[in-house]
């Protein structure tokens, strides 16, 4: 009826259409029973649109699992309201009006991907379909050969539909193609021979050899970023980001401007170079020790994670095997029940059947019981490991720490007494060096040169502190976390289990309640 | 000079030999009434040695070289030193006549030989081919070594022998294959000396020690404590105090009647028993540690055995060395450091050892020196001999036929008879069905009521390898090599009628199903699957059993005339698929019209989930309604009544009722085709083909005939080959008039002709081919013409034809193009061929050679 106006219309997706559509995918026999019982969108999986004439798509976002869309043959004009399509592995937009690709960056399990019919004049935003294996862009407006070398991207891409775009007239097209994309099984609906693969690779191994070049390199720095993220991270578990080699220590001086002047003073750059040998390797001590205890710390949550995983198990086949004995027992009771010679004996029989039923949740419930008093203690054991474990960390650090500060202390103590030496220089102009005008601004009273001294040392202390808070602060963070993970998991393991426990007696008491038994006689 | 010197040395070794003899009587006057009283018992052999006849042997057999004369001068006089010495020992096995009565030498009795077999490269493989191949003699007299040694040649030629002809002949191979080995003249128990393994335990039934396996298993420290054991202790202790009495009493009584069955026969000749072995030492072919093989049984022994009891002397190919330590202990705590000259007494000095051979003269001159006060005239003899080496062995090259080789025992047959055991043995191919082995057990020890009976089958068609029967349970086992039509591995039945109790395994890697094992009674059927896609292991068929039918029937061969009751599969975990989803286990109850689904269990759960369908019946059909949730009874673990929808139930119990149709199907399969592996294993019993290797040709009867008919046609080919090749200037010459001379000119025209004409062969086969073409191209435009003329009028079969006549003909003018391709490529290489050859003919070289 409507199948007259929509030829000459353009249609919007709408509800109705969409309800329409996945009726008539299912054979007459289920659509009824699915129509009795209402259709979820989420439920549908595949989905077909074509030739309906749609200019615009719409009202897709209900259709979460789908996996197939067919959006052939209408008069669509823009990519978009599929982002929501996550699961999508085939879309087909052939025979549309597209101009340019775009919205699709979402679908990332992609595999089949069809613009036939469209028209593109450029491959482009399709970064993310790394599944990609078939690719259809024929009859389209694509002019530059070159852009073919975008879908070397596409590991996978094995099949791909190019014919009918301008560039195909040019007489290297297909050398050039299967050249640069090596992985090409088919291409425009036809094998790609081996013949033509070494003729394409010959004829254009400078471009592609070149190309190949970029790519490794690419990847090499890639990797290489990777591997110091993964070591940055690893580092970052273990609480010392940034501890290893004189980051602190420059950090010290970051913001420090009175420390730069100072350092103008003579004597003072020995004494900084030699407090930075101190203090780095003091660094590099703490950095390792952490370290260290950090291989602790995963040994210690895998230990008991492991100890626990042994528990469990043993555990859920003792509950297997309380069940199965109670289902091999049982099996043909209902049957027994049904066919009972007499109400009376069935209603004892039930009876006795119900106290069986009891009897089995009374033994699960104890094994239960026990398993929670076991693993209580386990955790409780665990959590003592862990505190034991956190409390020598914190000693530790905080020595280190104090290391740290002792030689800050000693540091500037030090450079007091240079400083206050050379005020007594400068004031009876023995200094032979020639200093810059605003260190010389200070040497003028003993005050602002202790000032000034002090000022660098407070920041200095400052910022030793800050590190040492952060360390600590992380610790007790996981500390708290895993004995909350701990205790989180078994409690939702604890009421799991006395759930399932509640509706498996549940419904076997269904099923016993539901068994017919035969009428009591008159 | 030397005739006389020979003379002299005869008839003082005569006189040597005589006084040997008279102190060896001496010697044994004791023991010698006892001797004579056992020579009489022992059975007298029923092979007559002396009618053998020696006519035929090589001359080395039947004189002595100066050589070996001298050597057998050098053995007396080191035997009288011996004797000298040892006055109460027994004489030494040295230089016994050989089968032409002529004396020999022991160590060049031994004669090392090396045979093409692989088998006979290890020493296991020698000593047992020893073992079967020759029949066991026993001594004539058991106390004293024989008088006689015959060659390892002549042992092999009449397949028997005593134990000093086994050692030797065992020893010969050995030292062949690269062992350092050693024949032995000592003495053994009974048991050893007379081949009885009666009191032994076949070596086919011993069991491998178990390696007791180790626990790796890592204690973790993080370990729930187990519950407290409310079980009385007392009691425990109580009730495994009685059951170790019991089993101390079971014992005590097992032990008793033990004893009386195998109380051992005390021998009063023990340790006075003459026997001959092998020794092995180690260090040579990596022989790790040395060992003694009785010939007799093949078997090796440690050294430390106590069925040996003591050694005299040993020898090999190059030496002979006396035992000089004490036998008292047997030969436990014997050292086997042959260059030892205190534990061991060399007779030639080792040559090849520069060192060892100043020191030990200088000590063995020493000691004789000490002792012997008339040995100066020998003085220098003695320098002699100690440079002297072993002069090489008289016996000819021992030699094996293949077929020989094969046929092992002699009469193709041998007897073994162990504790409660009997073990025959047979060459293959000598019995038609392929036996090459029986071992039978008994129950008893005099071997007549028969418990077991196991068969060794070799060469057979039907890749039988072996075969159990248990007399007691009438339970057949049958096991198959791979390679059986079916890949069938083992096969254990107690009769061969269809649907009774029976168990089939089968060499998984060879067939698509996957089957490893079918089980199968008379109502049910288990199938054991391994590496199947979908991940089934396990599958239960039951059937409802027809007792009156199936006595009537007898053989039934209607295959579906047990309907199935039920079907029941089991899934191995498929971790693609989230664990309620992935089934468990199948009940197809066909009967009953039920489907029961259980599925596999979700981490930390204890309960599965389930599906139950109870399939639709006849009534609901018709109605519209094609399922109502009644008919399917979840149970979801762990997920609350979060219900499944109808659409997706009634899908499934469609894939369901489709696979339960393929599956009884399948079943129905699985029962023909055990019907037909047992038709196929009857047909095969039946009629038991041995199969022969293509390489063998005088039992593949087929392929010698090949063979024989590829040398013949090889022959037939080129009969005139040899003599002659095709002269290509005969039929030129014949045109001149075959000149006897020819001139420069006559030569040039000769070849000329010669060559234009070939010019012209080549040219016309062209053309030939050239023309082929041509008229294919043609025939092809016109059948093209033809068919677009009438291709609406054409049936579909005449389309298929024609297409198919066009594809022909166009792979015919494929290969025309390119045989004329190749023609013309060649053409002018034959050419130029052809010219080269002209130029180097005899006939006109000296015409063109410098042309």
């Amino acid at each position: 009826m409507s199948q007259s106006d929509n030829s000459f219309e353009p249609n919007v997706i709408d509800d109705e259409m969409l309800q329409k559509a996945v009726e008539e995918q299912w054979p007459e026999d289920i659509r009824k029973l699915a129509k009795a019982e209402g259709i979820n969108f989420k439920d549908v999986m595949e989905l077909q649109l074509s030739f309906r004439n749609i200019l615009q798509i719409d009202n897709l976002w209900q259709f979460e699992n789908l996996t197939k869309l067919q959006l052939d043959n209408n008069i669509i004009e823009k990519i978009e309201a599929l982002e929501s399509l996550v699961h999508l592995v085939w879309l087909d937009l052939s025979f549309n009006n597209i101009e340019v690709i775009e919205g699709l960056d979402t679908l990332v399990k992609l595999q089949d991907l069809s613009l036939y019919n469209n028209r593109i004049s450029k491959i482009e935003h399709m970064d993310t379909l790394q599944e990609l294996q078939i690719f259809s862009i024929g009859k389209n407006n694509l002019t530059t050969l070159e852009n073919v070398v975008y879908l070397r991207k596409f590991k996978n891409l094995h099949t791909l539909n190019l014919t009918g775009n301008p560039f195909c007239n040019e007489e290297q097209y297909m050398l050039f193609v299967v050249a640069h994309l090596p992985g090409l099984v088919y291409l425009d609906f036809k094998l790609v021979s081996d013949t033509t693969r070494e003729v394409a690779i010959s004829n254009y191994h400078y471009l592609t050899d070149l190309l190949e070049h970029e790519e490794a390199q690419a990847l090499a720095q890639l990797e290489e970023k990777q591997a110091q993220q993964k070591e940055l991270e690893y580092h970052k578990t273990a609480f010392v980001e940034y501890l290893n080699g004189s980051f602190l220590f420059d950090s010290l001086y970051a913001e420090d401007t009175e420390a730069a002047k100072l350092a103008y003073l003579p004597g003072v750059d020995d004494l900084l170079q030699a407090y930075r040998k101190d203090f780095v390797s003091v660094c590099e001590n703490l950095f390792n020790y952490c370290l260290k205890e950090h291989e602790k710390r995963e040994a210690e949550v895998s230990d008991f994670y492991e100890g626990l995983r042994e528990v469990l198990t043993a555990n859920q086949e003792e509950g297997r095997r309380i069940i199965l004995d109670f289902e091999n027992q049982n099996r043909t009771r209902l049957d027994e029940i049904h066919h009972a010679s007499s109400h009376d004996t069935a209603e004892s029989m039930r009876a006795e059947y119900n106290e069986d039923i009891l009897q089995l949740s009374e033994t699960l419930m104890t094994l239960e019981m026990q398993m929670v008093d076991q693993l209580e203690e386990l955790i409780k054991e665990f959590e003592r490991n862990i505190a034991v474990i956190t409390s020598t960390f914190i000693e530790n650090v905080k020595g280190m720490m104090t290391q740290c500060r002792d030689l800050e202390n000693r540091h500037h103590e030090k450079l007091l007494e240079i400083s206050i030496s050379a005020l007594e220089k400068s004031l009876k102009n023995e200094l032979d060096e020639e200093l810059p005008d605003d260190v010389r601004e200070f040497l003028v009273d003993k005050n602002t040169i202790v000032n000034m001294v002090n000022k660098s040392h407070n920041i200095h202390l400052l910022k030793i502190s800050m590190r040492e808070c952060d360390i600590l602060l992380n610790m007790y963070h996981w500390e708290a976390s895993v004995k909350e993970k701990a205790l989180q998991n078994e409690i939702d393991r604890n009421r799991n289990r006395i759930k399932e426990i509640f509706q498996y007696i549940d419904d076997l008491q269904e099923q016993l309640d539901n068994t017919q038994i035969p009428d009591p006689t008159e | 000079m030397e005739v006389l010197e020979e003379k002299e040395e005869e008839e003082q070794k005569e006189e040597e030999l005589k006084a040997l003899e008279i102190s060896s009587e001496l010697h044994d006057t004791k023991t010698k009434l006892s001797v004579e009283q056992i020579c009489f018992s022992s059975d007298v052999p029923d092979f007559d040695w002396n009618s053998i006849d020696t006519s035929q042997l090589p001359d080395s057999y039947k004189m002595n070289s100066p050589r070996e004369k001298k050597l057998l001068r050098i053995a007396d006089h080191y035997h009288q030193q011996y004797t000298h010495l040892c006055p109460e020992r027994k004489p030494l096995f040295l230089h016994p006549v050989n089968e032409c009565g002529v004396e020999k030498f022991v160590s060049t009795t031994v004669r090392p030989t090396l045979l093409p077999y692989t088998e006979l490269y290890h020493w296991d493989g020698c000593a047992s081919f020893v073992s079967d191949y020759l029949t066991m003699e026993p001594l004539k007299c058991p106390l004293t070594p024989p008088s006689s040694l015959y060659s390892p040649t002549t042992i092999l030629k009449y397949q028997r022998g005593n134990c000093f002809d086994f050692s030797v002949l065992l020893c010969s191979m050995l030292i062949g294959a690269g062992y350092d080995a050693y024949c032995v003249n000592g003495y053994a128990t009974h048991n050893i000396c007379s081949l009885d393994e009666s009191l032994e335990e076949c070596p086919l039934l011993r069991k491998p020690q178990e390696v007791p396996k180790e626990d790796v298993k890592k204690s973790n420290k993080y370990r729930v404590k187990s519950l407290p054991d409310m079980h009385s202790k007392f009691e425990l202790q109580q009730e495994a105090k009685k059951k170790a009495e019991t089993e101390a009493t079971e014992k005590k009584e097992r032990g008793e009647r033990d004893m009386e069955a195998e109380e051992p026969t005390c021998d009063h000749l023990c340790g006075l028993r003459v026997h001959a072995w092998v020794l092995v030492l180690s260090g040579k072919r990596e022989v790790p540690e040395t060992f003694f093989i009785d010939p007799f049984t093949g078997n090796s022994y440690s050294t430390m055995d106590e069925q040996f009891l003591g050694i005299e002397s040993v020898w090999n190919h190059k030496n002979y060395w006396v035992n000089m330590q004490d036998c008292r202990n047997g030969c436990k705590d014997l050292v086997f450091d042959l260059s030892d000259a205190v534990h061991w007494e060399i007779m030639l000095s080792e040559t090849d050892k520069p060192l060892q051979l100043l020191l030990g003269a200088e000590k063995k001159n020493e000691l004789f020196d000490r002792n012997v006060d008339d040995m100066e005239e020998e003085e220098e003899e003695e320098e002699e001999e100690i440079s002297f080496a072993m002069p090489p062995s008289w016996v000819a090259p021992i030699q094996i036929s293949p077929k020989e080789f094969e046929t092992r025992c002699s009469q193709g047959r041998k007897v073994i008879l162990y504790k409660k055991a009997k073990l025959e043995k047979w060459a293959p191919y000598f019995n038609g069905n392929g036996l090459v082995k029986r071992l039978t057990i008994y129950a008893d020890s005099n071997w007549t009521e028969a418990v077991e009976v196991k068969e060794w089958f070799k060469n057979r068609e039907d890749m039988l390898d072996m075969r159990e029967v248990n007399k007691q349970t009438q339970l057949t086992t049958e096991y198959f090599s791979p390679g059986h039509l079916f890949g069938l591995k083992v096969h254990a039945y107690k009769s061969m009628n269809p649907q009774t109790e029976r168990v089939m395994e089968f060499y998984t890697e060879t067939r698509v199903d996957g089957l490893q094992k079918l089980a199968e009674n008379a109502s049910e059927m288990k199938e054991y699957f391994m590496g199947r896609d979908d991940f089934k292991y396990f599958q239960h068929t039951e059937f409802r059993t027809k007792r009156k039918k199936v006595t009537l029937a007898g053989v039934g061969t209607d295959v579906n005339s047990r309907p199935i009751v039920q079907i029941k599969e089991c899934f191995h975990r498929n971790l693609q698929k989230p664990a309620d989803e992935d089934i468990a286990e199948r009940v197809f109850l066909i009967e009953e019209e039920m489907i029961q689904l259980t599925y596999h269990l979700k981490d930390k759960y204890i309960t599965a989930s389930k599906k139950d369908f109870f399939k639709p019946t006849e009534s609901y059909r018709k109605q519209s309604e094609i399922m109502t949730p009644e008919m399917c009874i979840t149970y979801q673990a762990g997920s609350s009544e979060q219900h499944t929808k109808l659409v997706h139930l009634y899908k499934l119990l469609q894939k369901l009722t489709e696979e339960e149709k393929q599956l009884k199907q399948q079943v129905w399969r699985s029962q023909a085709e055990v019907l037909k592996i047992l038709e196929i294993r009857e047909n095969e019993e039946a009629d038991i083909k041995l199969s022969a290797s293509i390489y063998d040709t005088e039992r593949n009867e087929k392929k010698r005939q090949e063979y024989e008919a590829m040398m013949n046609a090889k022959k037939d080919e080129f009969p005139g080959q040899n003599e002659q090749d095709l002269d290509y200037l005969a039929p030129f010459l014949i045109q001149m008039g075959s000149p006897e001379k020819m001139t420069r000119r006559q030569a040039l025209r000769l070849r000329d002709n010669c060559l234009s004409d070939f010019k012209n062969r080549l040219v016309s086969k062209a053309n030939i081919i050239q023309a082929r073409f041509e008229k294919e191209v043609e025939e092809l435009q016109k059948k093209n013409q033809l068919f677009q003329e009438n291709q609406n009028q054409l049936s579909e079969k005449e389309e298929a034809d024609l297409l198919a006549d066009y594809s022909e003909t166009m792979f015919r003018i494929h290969i025309l193009a390119l045989r004329l391709d190749r023609e013309k490529q060649t053409a002018p290489q034959k050419y130029l061929a052809l010219e080269e050859k002209l130029r180097k003919d005899p006939r006109l070289a000296e015409h063109l050679g410098h042309a």
